[in-house]
């Protein structure tokens, strides 16, 4: 009985390899491009690496052997680093370590350049109520048990915490004269940074005002810390002057003060539920200022849109070329480590069922509902179970590790290693 | 023997607010008076409908609550404006909310009602509208049906983009008779029209939204100082958005405030909340933008969709009053007036005023009474449009202004196209009775009793009850229900109007629902379930004959059903759309329509989309 033998594709001078190395809860994603005939003992890819980071709370602390990893594959030599978003568990492994390499270009999203006026001030509010709410959260922890959203909202907040010093390596290029690209839906580079045969279709983040006022937070805001019994007051406005303050037990109020219970739920329904709301109003605020992707390289559609969510997908869904663009797509870095509203279904229903293959850098931890198992289920379906998630790598020596589905079997085109998965495309 | 003087109190009770908000100032009568209806009031001030409670939950506090009864305010009608002492604002907020519930009651013509029950025996606003003018620091005001309220928030105006406010300065939302207005309309909608608040399609948040901004609208145009100002300034084109300066500017460059050219407020909503969030405009407008009739298919934001709504009624309603208005204008010109803004004979001025807000009058008394006509659940636009035809032809048989064409014309602009019609023609838009849908003629529905005038009594209220839900089930499928399902009766109530040539109609109208649970996947058996219903209003008169059924069929739970099919594609977008639902699996359960617990439309978190 002859046992069929897949031909395994090997990584070569006319493969493209995309890697994902586990990292825990976050993005690390090396792409490398062949170069056709390239001079003898020359290198044979250039390579592109898109995020480097990963979650406070989800950390499996192999970031800085991935920086290790990818300083050897590359032999210092970056054509392209790009951060799609400034979330930690996208940035938190550019450390000044990149300064030791050669890096050609860096691309950010536009919402990063501080010499746009619209960025700055979305920045500033964000990051201002960004503290606040952290110093609010963390007050609160302190003096009661915390619930499993505000666990959310605070896993949230972490993410969003300011990397300055990531932020500053990538936005002056790494100090290393590289050329930092401010980029946005509609842009387009052609044989970028000194690979031939690529070209970069940009398809958000978008300029466009009402998705900007979408993502700018509400303006003003003060926020108050009620800790059951004693209220603590965060900037606090005080409307009125003390003369027309009643307290509860003031006979002027007898006939109309809320009861105890009724004063609770109105304490709970308007005070409490914004500041979750708001936390995570907030990160889906960054989440859409990710740089979407979409590389084209000898035919292969390679789509890496960081952790877009459906407020940036629909700025071009809903265009004409949405059909052409999404049915051509080869290969899908799935969005948001699978979170369910980051790879809209009209999104995905319209890619060419069994024509590409996906990867998912993620796992359960800190939130249990990302990756969402029936967007995975239906991401098997449609890739023809051509998917892999970073969390079913078993890595030697990791202790504790969130566990993703067992695979059997590798799916075809995928090769493992010691603590990353690549995917090889022969063109 | 003493003469015993009967005095009966007076019918009305002045009070002062403001037209706008006070960023207007004291321009165009911004410091108006409102007569509400004269109630027995406590302080608070708490009446039969409303109880205002003033609790900050932010700073945990109580402001002293208004008694408006007492002599020294009865005497001056009310305390004076003041965004300083929140007893004034206490007065405003019961007097725009009265004046709102008031302009329904006489549109409806009866008393209205809330959406909700409970709160329990001792509580002193059992069976009110609570409204909390200083709610939260929030730059948002909403209603709550769990709450049983209306909550306003106030929030400090932006330190670098605050428009006409000082920087830093506290907003009231409180103090913008728009926003009371708007969120008084969420609360008087829900009263007639409960499963309103389930967001079954695109078109059901935008409704409520659209319906309520067209109420604060309609009510710009009962303010004679701020119309007759607008007339003289835009030459009695009320609708433009921008009016020129009183005096002209020397080559084009204003130096003094009377030669700035201003936003024209009449079209406008919660002008100071827009500023002080750095919009540098209003909130809203009425007209917004030119009619596209593409629009609907890609505006899903529930105001921005809503505002589609609001450019078409007013979209017909400027152009009635240019009709109305157009043999005075004649009359002017023929006599050799010239009509340029700022120009405008002063009586010319004041019979357009007169039109305007006569013409506003009709048209938010037709968008009240279309609410009856409309079906009990999935609210569209099409169908609203269909209401708004069939309630204006009952009352008013000849059009003679053509108000029915130019509402038609105006949605058919805006792409608003009403399901299952065959044209744009008025007989094809007005509800048809059964036999037309259907085939089938159902008989008369015998035994109804409602008395005209007085009210009917409780245990007539429940013999009705019994016989409008046998006549449901016995005649199901002539009125577009599912046959052995249970059918619940949500609401019956008579009406009685005046037609303009003094006849008394009178019928009954009654919302008949069915519902039934269906998985959210059709392929899932095991993905998460939510209740999907369907119903009919119908409409009754005084033989029993069954005048209108105005149905959305409930149908069965399979592939045929459009209605299901679009319903569940609409929750998944919606499940897309909101952050937390990545985040935690229990919230998508608390976004679905369930039997039984009613779950409404959270609107605070659609208005903080603004």
């Amino acid at each position: 009985m002859a046992t069929k033998k897949r031909a395994s594709i090997k990584f070569g001078p006319n493969t493209v390899r995309i890697r994902m190395y586990r990292v825990g809860f976050g993005d690390c994603f090396l792409l490398s491009f062949p170069i056709s005939n390239p001079p003898p003992g020359a290198d044979t890819h250039r390579h592109v690496l898109v995020d480097c980071g990963v979650h406070v709370k989800g950390d499996l602390k192999l970031i800085d052997r991935a920086v290790g990893h990818i300083e050897a594959t590359t032999a210092q030599k970056l054509a392209v680093v790009i951060a799609t978003h400034s979330h930690q568990d996208h940035i938190s492994g550019f450390s000044q370590k990149f300064s030791d390499f050669d890096i050609a270009e860096v691309w950010l999203p536009w919402c990063e350049d501080l010499r746009d006026k619209n960025a700055v001030k979305l920045q500033k509010k964000s990051a201002l109520l960004v503290e606040q709410l952290r110093q609010h959260f963390e007050a609160d922890a302190h003096e009661s048990s915390v619930t499993k959203k505000r666990a959310s909202a605070m896993a949230a907040i972490a993410n969003l915490v300011q990397n300055k010093t990531a932020l500053v390596l990538l936005r002056s290029g790494f100090g290393v004269n590289a050329q930092v690209r401010y980029l946005s839906a509609g842009d387009n580079l052609k044989d970028p940074a000194g690979i031939p045969g690529l070209s970069a279709n940009f398809l958000g983040p978008p300029r466009d005002t009402k998705f900007l006022s979408q993502m700018d937070p509400p303006a003003g805001q003060r926020y108050l810390a009620l800790n059951g019994k004693r209220t603590e007051r965060l900037n606090a406005v005080e409307p009125f002057p003390q003369r027309w303050r009643l307290a509860s037990n003031r006979r002027e109020i007898a006939k109309l003060r809320f009861s105890e219970s009724d004063r609770k739920v109105f304490q709970k329904a308007l005070a409490g539920q914004s500041l979750e709301a708001l936390a995570f109003a907030l990160d889906q605020a960054k989440n859409n200022t990710s740089l979407v992707t979409l590389f084209n390289f000898r035919g292969q559609q390679l789509l890496f849109p960081g952790d877009a969510q459906w407020g940036s997908w629909r700025y071009w869904l809903e265009k004409d070329d949405a059909e052409a663009i999404l049915s051509g797509v080869t290969f899908f870095k799935v969005a948001h480590h699978g979170s369910h509203n980051a790879t809209p279904r009209s999104a995905l229903e319209r890619m060419a069922k069994g024509k590409f293959a996906a990867m998912v850098s993620t796992q359960s931890v800190p939130w249990k509902s990302i990756p969402r198992e029936p967007l995975m289920d239906r991401l098997g379906e449609m890739t023809k179970n051509r998917v892999l998630r970073s969390d079913s790598l078993k890595v030697e020596g990791l202790m504790d590790a969130p566990k993703g589905p067992a695979l059997s079997r590798l799916p075809k085109g995928f090769v493992q290693g010691d603590f990353w998965y690549d995917y090889l495309i022969p063109v | 023997m003493s003469l015993k003087i009967n005095e009966e109190a007076p019918p009305e009770r002045p009070l002062k607010a403001y037209a706008f908000d006070p960023s207007q100032g004291r321009n165009l009568g911004n410091y108006m008076t409102v007569s509400v209806r004269n109630e027995q009031l406590s302080p608070g001030p708490v009446g039969e409908y409303l109880a205002v409670i003033d609790y900050d939950v932010a700073n945990d506090t109580y402001y002293h609550p208004v008694d408006l009864d007492d002599p020294k305010l009865l005497l001056q009608g009310g305390l004076d404006p003041s965004e300083s002492d929140p007893r004034f604002h206490q007065q405003m907020i019961y007097a725009v909310a009265s004046e709102t519930i008031r302009r329904f009651e006489l549109a409806l013509g009866r008393r209205v009602r809330w959406g909700f029950r409970g709160g329990s025996r001792k509580d002193p606003s059992r069976g009110k509208l609570r409204i909390l003018p200083h709610a939260m620091q929030e730059a948002n005001a909403y209603y709550d049906r769990n709450l049983r309220a209306l909550v306003f928030g106030y929030f400090p105006a932006s330190e670098t983009d605050p428009g006409t406010n000082l920087p830093g300065q506290t907003v009231f939302t409180c103090l913008s008779h728009d926003i009371i207005a708007h969120e008084t309309t969420h609360a008087l909608i829900d009263g007639q029209r409960e499963y309103f608040l389930e967001t079954t399609g695109p078109d059901t948040p935008a409704f409520h939204e659209g319906f309520a901004d067209i109420i604060a609208l309609f009510q710009h145009f009962s303010y004679k100082d701020a119309l007759l100002e607008m007339i003289q300034r835009t030459g009695g084109l009320i609708y433009r958005q921008r009016v020129g300066p009183t005096v002209q500017p020397e080559g084009g460059r204003p130096v003094i405030q009377d030669e700035l050219s201003k936003s024209n407020p009449l079209v406008e909503l919660a002008q100071q909340f827009g500023e002080a969030m750095g919009m540098r405009k209003a909130l809203r407008e009425a007209l917004g933008t030119p009619p596209n009739s593409k629009a609907l298919e890609s505006l899903f934001e529930p105001h921005e969709r809503g505002a589609i709504l609001v450019a078409a009624v007013f979209d017909a309603y400027f152009t009635i009053y240019l009709r109305r208005t157009r043999d005075l204008m004649r009359i002017a010109q023929s006599a050799g007036a010239v009509s340029t803004p700022g120009n405008l004979h002063p009586d010319l001025a004041n019979r357009l005023s007169i039109e305007a807000a006569k013409a506003a009058t009709h048209f938010a008394n037709i968008c009240i009474r279309a609410l009856d006509y409309c079906p009990p659940v999935d609210i569209t636009f099409g169908d609203f449009l269909r209401a708004m035809i069939t309630a204006d032809y009952d009352l008013v048989p000849v059009d003679r202004f053509g108000y029915r064409e130019a509402l038609i014309e105006a949605f058919r602009l805006r792409g608003i196209y009403p399901q299952g019609v065959i044209s744009y023609a008025e007989e094809a838009l007005r509800w048809c009775p059964p036999e037309v849908i259907k085939g089938i003629r159902p008989p008369r529905c015998e035994g109804l009793a409602f008395n005209i005038p007085r009210p009917t009594t409780a245990q007539h209220q429940k013999r009705n009850a019994v016989i409008l839900n046998r006549f449901a089930r016995d005649n199901a499928v002539a009125l577009g229900l599912n046959k052995g399902q249970k059918v619940r009766t949500l609401s019956f109530h008579a009406v009685h109007r005046t037609a303009p040539d003094g006849r008394l109609k009178v019928e009954m109208i009654a919302e008949l629902m069915q519902q039934m649970d269906v998985n959210l996947d059709p392929d899932d058996d095991s993905s998460e379930t939510f209740t999907f219903r369907g119903g009919t209003t119908i409409v009754l008169n005084d033989q029993g004959e069954v005048r209108y059924a105005i149905q959305k069929n409930l149908g069965k739970n399979d592939k045929s059903n459009h209605r299901l099919a679009r319903q569940r594609e609409y929750i998944h977008s919606t499940i897309a759309k909101m952050a937390f639902t990545s985040y935690g699996d229990e919230e998508i359960k608390d976004l679905l329509p369930r039997r039984g617990r009613k779950r409404p439309m959270n609107f605070s978190l659609v208005h903080r989309g603004y």
